[in-house]
């Protein structure tokens, strides 16, 4: 694909051709029984063109095309396109970073993923015989390169491996299911600590408890966290400050949060999402604050957001696949933990409820920050003892409210989806609805 | 294509089952954001896969992108399939099935330039924001979809299918202060480009309405008689049966099986619900499934009754029941599973008056944000509401949420109105699989005795 680049060059066309492949391998269980093997290889290409107007152009396609016309149906599209405040960037030509590819997990055939499901699957059933358990694992292999009209390039690849695990019990009039998933970049990832979170909720779960409505001191766990977050990202997405639909534009360097909380952005090797460059070609930083001590530092900025603002990227342009073009998003983010375990924080509650997932995430208004969820994995604590899960509770609020009430952050933090570093976040109050 | 197809199929002699797909989309995406023309994307997706079941073995599954060495991927899917542990799956055969449908459109879109379908949006961008001073951002954004699909499977069938698809969609985002409201809706269907034309009272309709929400109170807390708007409705029963009649979930599930018993009273008598793929022209209907069986009409619940459910050929097999035309994939990256397609509450005989007439306090909630299901629990929000008191409609609300359980809510459904109607936009998320059309078809309905999120104004 250097020709598209070349042909870019000696026609005197800024553009960049972005590439993307994966492998993927998967296999699968359902109600404690094994149900097959996927595998998957893709790759798709994405050419920006900005013609001599200045108007940008963007083609995607997936099978070999001649390079002329790729270049030539980009340029067509081009002439409708906006007129751009950017320039197709440079890329540095000392490589600074490497590859992180695990050849434990590139490598990793059927068999191996048949004996580690099937080796979670009876260490569920030995502590949960009376569970129907499903197992996903899936383990493959990500590229990503860009091409410019420099004829420079940049290519990264990593390596991705996850388990996620779900537990079903019904009964009449009660059907339960719990969910845990651990992913990682390297086949390391805490297969024990996963089994035990399954049989940990299932034996919480075992009582449902009763609450009345009212408002409550909330522990939101790693997972149960994203009610709150959700808004944020909306937030803290740059697009929405440059057409004016976010709520922290001009909250840039203000305290509006609790001081406890920060979320920062990072580049944690082994963390999905954490990449040397964004998917534009703008270099990451290996720490970025977005939320300092509860002050508004930054947002997410790709390079059409970034002009429009006139400010500089911040090398937070992702695409959602090939066929995308960059929208402002983020690599890896990380919530500062506290000094506390989590296990004191749920000790000392008089009486509150505990968060662990919700249905309707982000199926409210997300500008204004406001949430309503019902509660699917919940737990009513009192005299900080849990004593038991809870049954059609919904709860409410407003997410900027929250974080501006947020009591205490734990010392304890878990990666979610491989790319969220989360603790556990005690809110009061919260509105339950029952 | 046909041929080569043909031949191929041929090739697992040891009593496996095996599917290929191939599949070609076209599409174009345009983004229309204040004013100005932030992206157009035209791509080519092309791909296909191999899905293979050997006798009391499990599913082989392999997604690619060239057409070509289709016969090497499927001797390796044989080989690789072989060696695959052992299971009780099997699944339905069927008589082979020759078929070609092809698609003419009214004004098909294929043949548009892009400068008509940019300027269209354009002008509707324009309208959008002329509607007030409070609009601080408008997006109207054009999408179509043309696939051409080939299935071929071990039954000796051979499928070519085209499917169009066209939408437009608005976003119109008030903003008073910290105050931002967003509201959306549009147009989408199986049809050429007159479907997205004249829509300049809609995007009007979809700014007011978002200006309107500014200054609607947020709904308080509690639980109250609701009324649902035919859209809401649809989503209502989408997330509160629909998926559970979704064999998938309970096949292997004996307590859910026994829960899920035909011929169980399931809710009040007035309730009528179907899932229908065969229906002419809907997002979800298409003559075969993902598997090349038929679509047809099944009715899930039947005056309250558990009367069917949704099946693959592989569930159907293991419940020894019919298959019902539900096996359905996104694309050719993911295999067929088992999916709604057009699913509807019946018409009943109340007048649209009647529902709202004996509520002393309650809520009418109208269209959809959202909606989501964890089996026996599920949620669905609606866009907005208003206020109901002494069988009025009253004040405009938002931040409308609701809840609901399995076990209780079907039952407290106690009137269905005759103002039956269909609403295609939207899609619908299962197993990794987002954004698969499933139209739903409601009249008004009133439930009693509804949870509903929110803080209470005390």
């Amino acid at each position: 694909m250097i020709e598209v680049a070349s042909l870019l060059k000696k026609e005197g066309i800024p553009g960049d051709l972005f590439t993307h492949r994966i492998f993927s391998q998967e296999v699968n269980y359902e109600a404690n029984s094994f149900q097959g093997y996927k595998k998957e290889e893709r790759e798709g290409y994405g050419l920006r063109a900005i013609n001599p107007e200045g108007k940008l152009g963007f083609y995607a396609f997936n099978r070999l095309l001649n390079p002329q016309e790729a270049v030539e149906k980009a340029l067509e599209v081009s002439q409708l396109g906006d007129r751009v405040d950017f320039s197709i960037p440079t890329y540095p030509s000392t490589w600074e970073w490497e590859d992180f590819v695990d050849p434990r997990v590139e490598n990793l055939d059927a068999q191996e993923m048949i004996e580690l499901g099937d080796y979670i699957l009876s260490r569920i059933r030995k502590e949960c015989p009376q569970a129907l358990v499903d197992v996903v694992i899936s383990a493959g292999r990500e590229e990503k390169s860009l091409l410019n009209h420099h004829e420079e390039e940049l290519k990264f690849a990593r390596t991705f491996f996850g388990v996620g695990v779900s537990a079903n019990q019904t009964r009449e009039g009660d059907i339960l299911e719990v969910y845990a998933e651990r992913s990682w970049g390297s086949r390391d990832i805490d297969v024990e600590g996963l089994v035990q979170e399954i049989v940990s909720k299932l034996e919480f779960s075992q009582r449902v408890a009763d609450l009345n409505s009212g408002k409550y001191p909330v522990v939101f766990t790693p997972s149960g966290s994203l009610v709150l977050l959700i808004a944020l990202f909306y937030g803290l997405n740059g697009k929405n400050w440059v057409f004016g639909r976010s709520p922290l534009e001009d909250k840039e360097g203000k305290v509006i949060f609790s001081s406890l909380f920060s979320l920062e952005e990072i580049q944690e090797p082994w963390a999905l999402g954490s990449c040397p460059f964004d998917d534009e070609g703008i270099m990451t930083r290996a720490q970025k604050y977005l939320i300092n001590k509860g002050k508004v530092e930054s947002a997410f900025w790709d390079l059409w957001s970034a002009a429009k603002k006139g400010i500089k990227p911040t090398g937070n342009g992702f695409r959602g696949s090939y066929r995308d073009l960059p929208e402002p998003g983020f690599s890896s983010l990380r919530v500062k933990n506290g000094l506390r375990d989590s296990s004191t924080l749920i000790g000392e509650l008089e009486e509150g409820l505990i968060v662990d997932s919700v249905l309707g995430l982000g199926q409210s208004n997300v500008a204004s920050g406001y949430f309503s969820c019902n509660v699917h994995l919940g737990f009513y604590v009192k005299g900080g003892e849990i004593q038991g899960r809870v049954k059609d509770v919904m709860i409410s609020g407003n997410t900027y409210q929250a974080l501006f009430n947020l009591k205490e952050i734990s010392r304890d933090s878990r990666w979610i989806g491989g790319r969220i570093l989360l603790p556990y976040l005690l809110v009061e109050p919260i509105e339950v609805n029952k | 294509m046909m041929e080569v197809l043909e031949e191929l199929i041929r090739l697992p002699r040891k009593g496996e089952y095996m599917e290929i797909r191939l599949e070609n989309i076209f599409s174009t995406t345009i983004r229309v954001q204040n004013g100005v023309v932030e992206r157009i994307r035209v791509g080519t997706d092309e791909g296909g896969y191999i899905r293979l079941l050997a006798p009391r073995g499990s599913w082989w599954f392999e997604s690619f992108q060239r057409w070509d060495d289709l016969k090497d991927k499927v001797e390796k899917a044989i080989a690789g399939a072989s060696l695959l542990p052992k299971s009780n799956i099997e699944v339905v055969r069927r008589a082979p099935v020759r078929d070609e449908h092809k698609v003419t459109l009214p004004d098909d879109f294929r043949f548009k330039s892009l400068e008509d379908k940019t300027s269209l949006l354009l002008l509707y961008d324009q309208v959008l924001r002329e509607t007030s001073p409070f609009l601080v951002s408008s997006l109207v954004e054009y999408r179509d979809e043309f696939r051409q699909i080939y299935l071929a499977n071990s039954d000796g069938s051979l499928i070519y299918l085209e499917e169009p698809d066209i939408s437009v969609s608005f976003v119109a985002t008030a903003r008073k202060e910290d105050n931002i409201e967003i509201y959306r809706n549009g147009v989408a269907g199986k049809a050429g480009f007159e479907l997205v034309k004249n829509q300049e009272t809609l995007a009007q309709e979809i700014g007011q309405r978002a200006v309107l929400l500014l200054e609607a109170p947020s709904f308080s807390g509690g639980v109250y008689d609701v009324i649902l708007d035919p859209v809401l409705a649809g989503v209502f029963i989408h997330e509160a049966f629909g998926h559970l009649s979704e064999s998938d979930t309970l096949y292997r599930n004996e307590e859910l099986k026994r829960i899920m018993a035909k011929g169980k009273r399931v809710s009040s008598s007035v309730l009528n619900v179907f899932d229908d793929g065969s229906l002419d022209n809907l997002r979800g209907s298409s003559p075969y499934d993902d598997e090349g069986i038929p679509t047809g009409r099944t009715y899930l619940i039947k005056d309250g009754h558990l009367d069917g459910r949704l099946h693959s050929r592989e569930t159907a097999f293991l419940m020894h029941e019919e298959v019902t035309g539900n096996a359905r994939t996104i694309n050719y990256r993911f295999p067929p599973i088992v999916r709604m397609t057009n699913t509807a509450i019946e018409a009943g005989e109340a007048s649209r008056e009647d529902l709202f007439s004996d509520i002393e306090r309650g809520l009418y909630a109208v269209e959809y944000i959202g909606g989501n299901t964890a089996l026996e629990l599920f949620t669905f929000s609606a866009a907005y509401g208003y206020l109901i008191e002494k069988g009025k409609i009253k004040e405009l609300v938002k931040d409308v949420v609701l809840s609901g359980n399995l076990f209780q809510t079907l039952d407290k459904i106690d009137a269905v109105a005759d103002d039956f109607r269909w609403t295609e936009v939207g899609g619908c998320g299962k197993g990794g699989q987002i954004g698969l059309p499933t139209p739903t078809g409601s009249p008004h309905i009133r439930l009693r005795e509804v949870l509903v999120g929110g803080s209470h104004n005390d």
